[in-house]
């Protein structure tokens, strides 16, 4: 087994025969962070988004700030908690609004029903097409799968109450007997 | 044969049939590698991890013990199920509740004589690289993508090509049904599981908003049930999806669901199917994967015959659902593996008082380089990020810092991303003055 | 609403048994009618030489459950078997090996029984199965006494009773499966995705009502109507467009189809945040998996064409119920409707409609068939649920060893032979593997040396059990000039080595490949080889060839 080895290492020696080692123990960044590392140094935020790292040395773990200049949600401010595991890019993202919020594709629990958050994840979408489609979320709010039933009849049948519902809720009003939290920035 | 015959006591009666194998050349032996006296002695004292004491552990263990190899070492955090019993051979009915890793290192150690095993009743990440170290060959049984992908990380990252001892040959199985496969690695050498993961489909998902409003399968009624409920009613703190319980809430929730939708088919069975992404798994299937993976420790640690991984084939597929076929052949390398696509390059004449400004601009100086905006990480430790913004402005302070202010050590690796270098990551591994 | 209905109705707690339990993994595979035929099952493990292949079959039988079994070995445990056998241990040397077999066996299923042979009344093979309830499948393990081997073969005919023969030696294997006549398999699990038959071009007139009131007035409707027509329902609405512009015609090239194609995509409306439709999308991925006429598949074809040589077979529920199929193709060009549907994009209640429109269909088809049977000879007693078994897997219901014994077994071996060594000399240009056949070739020469079983510890003196050459001029006897073939003598050297021996491994993984196949011959479910597998451990591949 062990000349198997040397042959191994005969061979790599040629291909990479600029490399020496050293010594003592190495840490290595694992592959989850790597991917992470890339995806945060290429994210465009623009002036709409802003991120807070609670812990800078866990990049796996971070909030995103969302305050959209149009659309009906302009002049609210709405936090995501964004979740990686060590399988990503294998596995996408798990992201929460952290806000009870009036809006046909986020639930009263915070879920988001993205596609690309879920059925349509592919390890080679990164972390900066999730943001542009939670940005999307608040321009184009979309009625015809939703989570919440209630906003999105709403939305569906009578656009003009569902922005003045929008505004209601912003505000921290009750809309339709359920209480929504105050978000306006 | 009768009774009376004389049997002798000596190892080499017992391991006849083995012998005339891994002690002699035949037509494929490589005779600049195969050493035939050599080889019963070298297996003896050579080191064998087993990860995973399940339906492809307990098959690996009984196979490397009546293949020679005499240390073997099992990890494996689980306790014995009763649905276990269709296929975990070494254990019984009195064994529930006992852990997986213990009860089959008893076993085999008591049927092959000779041979030692000592069990871990753990994870694997509990270890570190001093641990794998010893062992001169690793072999899989998991059925988790996240622990394979972590062994196999640390196992690349443990290569150091000065040392001869620090390349551990992994051999990986897994099976579904009448399926399966076995693959061996060798770090740095051959294609790895990261450059391997698009063999593994992804779970299909259904859309959030269909369990939400629009469900038409039985599966979509648990799902929402599992997903949304759950989280909303919060029967019990946390879901344990092991206990019948908790399964029963979560069942009876799909089937009011599923009877308000009019949608046939939920049962408890398929409840726990979806909610513990049951795969199906026969004896027959672990058997032929997990001695798929033996042959190839057996050829690989005496060099008998070829084996999976040099020159070519690395990967070996197997179904049993249409006849039989196996489709074995070579899995390439991925130059941009994230694991074992690029090895760190050593960055010489660091000096430990260097602030960190100091390292990033001596970076930029470097050829291969040309860093203009350097975001870099040591492992656990964000030290500068250019992006985005509040991480730049959380991380600028360190830019003063020196390097060993940061808790940097000579022979630490650092990663460098450049938006300059969309696909590459640049890794280095600083050597200190 | 949904708490109206918890309260209303608490349901019943139908947790699993035990037993549920214990076999969950596996009734997953083949349910509880697998589960059934398996507990039923009685099997004989003929077992000699280093007899570690067959044992390690049986242990893959006993954890899942089968009912019973009985190993006959004339063999007592000497030390070589404890260096390769995991079911014997220190305690059994020179006791009957397949008494300790049998007993370490047992230990893993208390749910399943077994025997072993020869023992103190039943010494013989041939008292064993003359005293034996019947077997349902024979294995034997070479090298096997020629004597042995007729005995097996005459209980074979006798009682129609499947053979498999397995032969382990070093790195290389084969077993070879010898079933009493043609073998049909209706429940052969093909892919989720190969199974989906719409009919969207021969639509009956429940769904065009259906289609019709839904897409009648498609242009009009609000866009959340718009967004979630099933996707069957846009293509048969599209379709009849379609042929109000081609003389009534449905799409038939590729060309067409392609075109039909872009005609669904641009009537996706696109004046919404995603800028398209996905119920449009998936009608149009549809398009050329779906729009296809009912044609008769291959395994059914040969179904229909099979000439009968034994009456008593012509009589079984399968024949009977392949006839009426026969019959109701003949007179509608198709086959029963198999009535799944996919999931697709849609509400839930129109699919709930959609589903039971093709499930009403389905029902019918099936129900004429019985009708049929019904009628002929010996249809009177068929369960009406095998029909339906039948009519929902029409499509892929396959025949394992159709073709009858024209040719000697000895001829075939010649004829398999040529074709292989003459495809393997352009393998390297078609990047085909090579042949395994040398293999078995390789083997056969040894497949009655029942004195090769030798655990000499003297390695050098087992070697000279046999020799290569010994083995070449056995094999110019079965295939004249494959003596000469390079991979021939190289695979002659190979079994050589291995002086009749088995490595664990290969015993291991050719025993899990035997299981497999012992269990979808006895469950009738999954595909068996047509016949003969052949394993090489050097390179760690298979081959299945019909020998």
């Amino acid at each position: 087994m062990l000349k198997i080895w040397s042959m191994k290492k005969e061979q790599q020696k040629a291909e990479n025969a600029d490399s020496a080692a050293t010594g003592g123990k190495k840490k290595k960044v694992t592959a989850a962070q790597l991917r992470v590392q890339k995806d945060l140094s290429e994210l465009s935020l623009g002036s709409t988004m802003s991120t807070e790292f609670p812990d800078p040395d866990n990049i796996l773990s971070f909030i995103l700030y969302i305050e959209p200049d149009e659309g009906m949600y302009k002049g609210g401010r709405f936090s995501f908690t964004f979740n990686i595991t060590p399988s990503f890019p294998h596995e996408p993202p798990k992201v929460q609004c952290r806000e009870k919020i009036y809006h046909p594709n986020i639930d009263l629990e915070g879920k988001v029903c993205l596609n690309i958050l879920r059925e349509d994840w592919k390890p080679v979408l990164n972390l900066n097409a999730v943001i542009v489609g939670l940005q999307f979320l608040f321009l184009e709010p979309n009625a015809s799968d939703p989570l919440n039933k209630e906003a999105a009849e709403d939305l569906r049948n009578n656009r003009e109450g569902f922005k003045r519902n929008v505004r209601q809720a912003m505000a921290g009003g009750t809309v339709r007997g359920e209480t929504y939290e105050r978000v306006l920035a | 044969m009768t009774s009376d015959e004389v049997y002798p006591g000596s190892e080499p009666a017992r391991w006849v049939y083995l012998d005339r194998i891994r002690t002699r050349p035949g037509p494929f032996t490589n005779p600049d590698v195969f050493d035939g006296s050599a080889v019963a002695k070298a297996m003896e004292s050579m080191k064998v991890l087993v990860i995973g004491a399940g339906g492809l552990g307990c098959e690996i263990l009984k196979n490397l013990a009546l293949s020679g190899f005499k240390d073997i070492h099992v990890i494996d955090m689980d306790t014995i199920d009763i649905s276990n019993l269709n296929r975990q051979f070494l254990f019984r009915q009195a064994d529930v509740g006992k852990f997986k890793a213990e009860v089959a290192a008893a076993f085999v150690e008591k049927r092959v004589k000779g041979v030692k095993i000592t069990p871990h009743n753990c994870k694997i990440q509990n270890f570190d690289e001093d641990f794998y170290m010893q062992f001169q060959l690793v072999v899989c049984g998991l059925d988790s993508i996240e622990a394979r992908r972590w062994i196999n990380a640390t196992l690349v990252n443990m290569v150091d090509e000065d040392v001869e001892d620090s390349y551990k040959p992994l051999i990986d199985g897994g099976t579904e049904g009448f399926k399966g496969q076995a693959r061996v690695i060798l770090p740095t050498v051959t294609s790895c599981i990261e450059c391997q993961l698009d063999m593994h489909a992804p779970r299909a998902a259904v859309p959030l908003c269909t369990l939400a409003s629009i469900p038409r399968q039985p599966e979509h009624c648990i799902e929402w049930a599992h997903v949304i409920a759950w989280d909303k009613e919060k029967p019990f703190p946390t879901l344990d999806k092991d206990d019948p319980e908790h399964i029963t809430w979560l069942y009876q929730k799909a089937l009011a669901r599923a009877r308000e939708f009019n949608i046939p088919g939920v049962t408890y069975s398929l409840t726990q199917g979806v909610v513990k992404n049951i795969i199906p798994a026969i004896a027959a299937t672990n058997s032929v994967i997990a001695a798929a993976c033996c042959n190839e420790a057996l050829k690989i640690a005496s060099n008998c015959a070829p084996f999976l991984g040099f020159p070519d084939d690395n990967y070996m597929m197997y179904s049993g659902n249409d006849s039989i076929y196996t489709y074995t052949f070579k899995h390439e390398r991925k130059d941009d593996c994230p694991v074992c696509g690029q090895q760190a390059r050593p960055l010489p004449n660091v000096d430990p008082a260097w602030t960190l400004r100091e390292l990033l601009d001596s970076l930029a100086e470097r050829p291969e380089a040309q860093l203009k905006k350097p975001s870099v990480r040591a492992e656990g430790k964000t030290l500068y990020m250019q992006s985005p913004p509040g991480l730049e402005a959380q991380t600028r302070p360190n830019l003063d810092k020196t390097l060993t202010e940061l808790g940097l050590v000579d022979g630490q690796e650092i990663a460098v991303t450049d938006p300059a270098f969309a696909t590459v990551t640049f890794k280095f591994r600083l050597r200190f003055k | 609403m949904t708490e109206i209905v918890m309260s209303q109705t608490p349901p019943i707690l139908h947790g699993p048994s035990e037993k549920e339990r214990k076999y969950d993994r596996q009734l997953r595979l083949w349910a509880a009618s697998g589960q059934s035929a398996l507990e039923s099952a009685n099997i004989l493990l003929v077992n000699s030489g280093s007899g570690v292949v067959g044992v390690e079959t049986l242990k893959n039988l006993v954890l899942p459950g089968i009912g019973r079994f009985a190993i006959y070995d004339e063999a007592c445990v000497n030390e070589a078997d404890l260096g390769v056998n995991f079911f014997l241990d220190d305690s059994c040397l020179g006791k009957s090996r397949s008494q300790s077999l049998t007993e370490l066996l047992l230990e893993l299923n208390p749910e399943v029984q077994g025997t072993w042979y020869p023992n103190e009344s039943v010494e013989a093979l041939e008292s064993v199965l003359a005293s034996s309830p019947v077997f349902t499948v024979v294995m034997y393990t070479h090298p096997i006494s020629p004597k042995q081997l007729s005995l097996l073969e005459a209980y074979g005919q006798e009682h129609k009773t499947p053979l498999v023969a397995i032969h382990s030696a070093g790195f290389y294997s084969y077993f070879q499966i010898n079933l009493p006549g043609a073998f049909p398999i209706v429940d052969t699990h093909p892919d989720e995705t190969a199974t989906t038959d719409l009919r969207l071009l021969s639509p009956w007139p429940e769904l065009v009502a259906f289609s019709e009131g839904l897409t009648k007035d498609i242009d009009n409707l609000d866009d959340f109507e718009h967004g979630h027509l099933p996707y069957v329902m846009i293509l048969l609405h599209y379709l009849e467009r379609w042929k109000a512009t081609h003389d009534g015609k449905y799409p038939a090239t590729y060309k067409d189809k392609t075109e039909f194609r872009r005609m669904v995509q641009s009537a996706a409306r696109t004046n919404n945040p995603e800028g398209g439709e996905e119920n449009f999308d998936e009608a149009a991925a549809a398009v050329l998996r779906t729009l296809v006429y009912p044609s008769l598949p291959s395994g059914l074809k040969e179904v229909f064409e099979y000439q009968h040589t034994d009456p008593v077979e012509q009589r079984s529920g399968f024949w009977i119920i392949a006839d009426a199929v026969k019959k109701f193709y003949d007179k509608h060009q198709c086959l029963p409707l198999p009535g799944k549907v996919p999931d697709m994009k849609a509400q839930s209640k129109v699919y709930i409609q959609l589903q039971s429109i093709y499930k009403a269909k389905a029902r019918k088809d099936a129900a004429e068939i019985l009708e049929t049977v019904r009628s002929m000879p010996g249809g009177q007693n068929i369960d009406p649920a095998e029909v339906e078994l039948f009519c929902k897997n029409a499509a892929f219901v396959k025949l394992i060893n159709a073709t009858g014994g024209k040719i000697s077994r000895a001829d075939r071996l010649r004829a398999v032979a040529d074709q292989e060594f003459s495809s393997d000399q352009t393998a390297e240009l078609t990047l085909s593997p090579l042949s395994l056949l040398p293999i078995y070739l390789a083997l056969q020469p040894t497949a009655h040396m029942t004195g090769l079983y030798s655990s000499s510890p003297d390695a050098n003196a087992a070697a000279n059990a046999i020799s290569a050459d010994e083995i070449l001029r056995g094999v110019a006897e079965l295939v004249p000039g494959a003596e000469q073939n390079e991979r021939v003598i190289q695979a002659a050297r190979e079994v050589a080595r291995a002086g009749g021996g088995e490595l664990h491994n290969i015993a291991a993984l050719t025993g899990g490949m035997v299981a497999q196949e012992m269990i979808k011959i006895i469950t009738k479910q999954y595909v068996p080889i047509d016949n003969t597998c052949v394993f090489d451990g050097v390179a760690s591949r298979c081959q299945v060839l019909r020998l």
